[in-house]
């Protein structure tokens, strides 16, 4: 047969139609076949029915299409609301915090070995400041309870271990925060003053900033200086806390003399008031000045008073020395009489 | 009708010789075995089988239970996509 004989364009379309039928039914045919033998082959050899299972198993594993649970019948959030019972501490605890609270409870895994090394680091920073035998102790037991341990771990998170600014705070508190009593002192950065006795209270303010914060009814325990208040309300507070004549920290402060009292303070506003004129007087305690500088928010000032020796030197710079030495006599810090003008000046 | 028994012989030549049939062989199997065909024929043949016993089952049997059943059983999409492959072919080949 010749190859032109075959042509296709001559047939018509049912013919050719026919014929991929034809082909169509020899390929499922085929198909059929093959799988026939593939079925005789597996019952021959044994292996045709191993995939079946009993009836009652069948059921076991049947897909479950219930609402809230998923298709192997387990429901969704089970274990959130587990509680277990602690072996060590006896208390229950939630399933999904179970884990970590075994790693605090028994003192062993990564994060625990951090926090004991960070709270002995911090013990021995407030044993060298520590006289008192007994409080030591106490604030040692603290720390093994729980409530400590998250007081440590917000008193951590607070403040950067790392910054310049904490040592020089817990020198401050720990001068006066150990002799009251340690356990006033939560875990919030701020002490709540209606535990506090009159005498803690001006001791606390003498050192701390001791502003009230709006949100959590607590006196702030950062530094005099601390950025978050301003000296007026520092000052508020102290008058809040001990009466109108309250004496501003840097006087109270037990080096002070207790010689001042408001009116100096009403002749030195009007001194403060800077006109040009160099020779402030410098018998009228610099001290004094500097509360009213508070009040006006020289922050600067009362820096100068609190930080006695040094600041001589710093003074005698601005060309009072001469009125320095008259003032040795009654206070051991020096004035600051000509630096408001200084740092009017600036401003 | 012997041109067209030649007819027909020549075009499945064809379809052996550029290597199409065995495509859509392949084909076919693979699309009957995703529509489940091959899942339905089996649990035909457990049903038979059992009927008859295991032991006494022969090729014959279940070629004559099968065959006729799986033809029927092949869904409409299958078919309709094969028959399209085969009517290209043929198309193309129309001038040979």
């Amino acid at each position: 047969m010749k190859m032109e004989e075959m042509s296709l364009s001559g047939l018509d379309n049912s013919k050719l139609e026919a014929i991929a039928q034809e082909i169509y039914t020899d390929l499922v045919e085929d198909s059929c076949l093959g799988f026939c033998f593939e079925v005789h082959r597996a019952v021959k050899c044994g292996y045709f029915f191993l995939d079946d299972t009993d009836p009652e198993s069948m059921k076991d594993f049947e897909i479950v299409d219930q609402p809230g649970l998923d298709i192997f019948g387990q429901v969704f959030n089970q274990w959130k609301s587990k509680e277990c019972v602690c072996p060590n501490c006896s208390r229950s605890i939630a399933a999904s915090r179970f884990a970590p609270h075994l790693e605090k409870c028994l003192g062993m895994g990564r994060n625990s070995s951090r926090i004991a090394n960070r709270r002995i680091a911090n013990s021995n920073n407030m044993n060298k400041s520590e006289s008192d035998q007994e409080d030591n102790d106490d604030i040692n037991d603290n720390d093994w309870s729980y409530g400590s341990e998250k007081k440590a771990k917000k008193r951590k998170s607070d403040k950067n271990p790392n910054s310049p600014r904490r040592s020089k705070s817990l020198k401050h508190k720990n001068g006066e925060l150990s002799n009251s009593d340690p356990f006033k002192y939560n875990s919030s950065s701020g002490i709540s003053y209606e535990a506090l006795g009159p005498e803690e209270l001006r001791s606390l303010l003498t050192t701390q900033c001791g502003v009230i914060s709006e949100h959590t009814k607590k006196m702030c325990t950062r530094s005099l200086r601390c950025p978050q208040h301003t000296d007026e309300q520092r000052r508020a507070v102290r008058v809040y806390f001990l009466g109108p004549s309250a004496i501003l920290p840097e006087v109270e402060s037990s080096l002070d003399n207790d010689s001042f009292d408001m009116t100096d303070s009403q002749s030195l506003i009007s001194r403060l008031q800077w006109d040009g004129s160099s020779d402030l007087s410098p018998s009228d305690s610099g001290s004094s000045k500097t509360s009213e500088n508070q009040g006006w928010g020289l922050g600067t000032n009362s820096s100068e008073s609190r930080k006695t020796k040094k600041k001589k030197s710093h003074l005698s710079l601005v060309g009072t020395a001469s009125s320095l030495g008259s003032n040795k006599k009654k206070k051991p810090k020096p004035p600051a009489p000509p630096t408001p003008s200084i740092y009017d000046d600036i401003n | 009708m012997n041109k067209d028994a030649q007819m027909r012989a020549a075009i499945n030549q064809k379809l052996i010789e550029t290597g199409e049939r065995e495509r859509l062989k392949e084909l076919l199997r693979a699309k009957l075995i995703e529509c489940g065909w091959k899942d339905q024929l089996k649990a035909h043949c457990k049903e038979v089988i059992k009927e008859k016993g295991l032991d006494h089952v022969t090729v014959d049997d279940l070629v004559a239970e099968i065959t006729s059943k799986g033809r029927a059983l092949v869904p409409d999409s299958v078919k309709k996509e094969l028959l399209q492959r085969i009517r290209t072919f043929l198309a193309q080949h129309a001038s040979l």
